[in-house]
């Protein structure tokens, strides 16, 4: 699981039919203190996420599939949390 | 999972059977604003929902094999989603 900001909605009509009625976001992983962390990836909302939200990403193999009550879900990102604080230390 | 712009299409007339109807393509990442970003990957198209030019997402990892009918294929990128836009 990382932490990663939302950037921008990918806007789709031809798509794998897991996709279908599923919000899929451009996300920027990031340091827990909002600095860039890495290169951009794709998510599949789950939480009722929106652009600008500190999210959790996470999801291992066949977790999609059983979320989301599908026989083949080719879904390798899951947002599973919106982020409200973060306490952390410097180390 | 990572959008990639397809700059190529990849022809092989030997290949696994649960390949032989799938089209592959070359896929090279890209960032939100469209820029390069790291090397170019093999991806296959199942759904046949791409073309050479498509900005589109491409599954990694073991959740590839996931966009085949199937679920046998020995692949590890599948594109599963065509982008029409980013907003």
């Amino acid at each position: 699981m990382f932490l990663a900001k939302v950037k921008k909605r990918v806007v789709s009509t031809k798509k794998h039919d897991a996709y279908r009625g599923k919000r899929v976001f451009v996300i920027q992983p990031v340091n827990p203190d909002g600095t860039d962390a890495g290169s951009e990836s794709v998510a599949v909302d789950y939480v009722g996420a929106g652009i600008g939200d500190t999210i959790v990403c996470g999801g291992a193999p066949g977790v999609a599939q059983e979320v989301f009550k599908l026989d083949h879900a080719p879904i390798h990102n899951l947002i599973i949390a919106i982020v409200d604080q973060i306490c952390y230390r410097e180390t | 999972m990572l959008l990639g712009k397809i700059i190529g299409k990849v022809w092989a007339e030997q290949k696994v059977d649960s390949l032989k109807a799938c089209p592959m393509y070359m896929v090279q990442p890209v960032t939100s604003l469209g820029n390069q970003t790291g090397h170019p990957l093999v991806a296959a198209d199942p759904r046949h929902i791409a073309c050479p030019g498509d900005t589109v997402v491409v599954v990694t990892s073991t959740d590839a094999v996931q966009a085949f009918e199937t679920a046998d294929a020995p692949v590890n990128a599948s594109i599963v989603v065509l982008v029409d836009r980013l907003e």
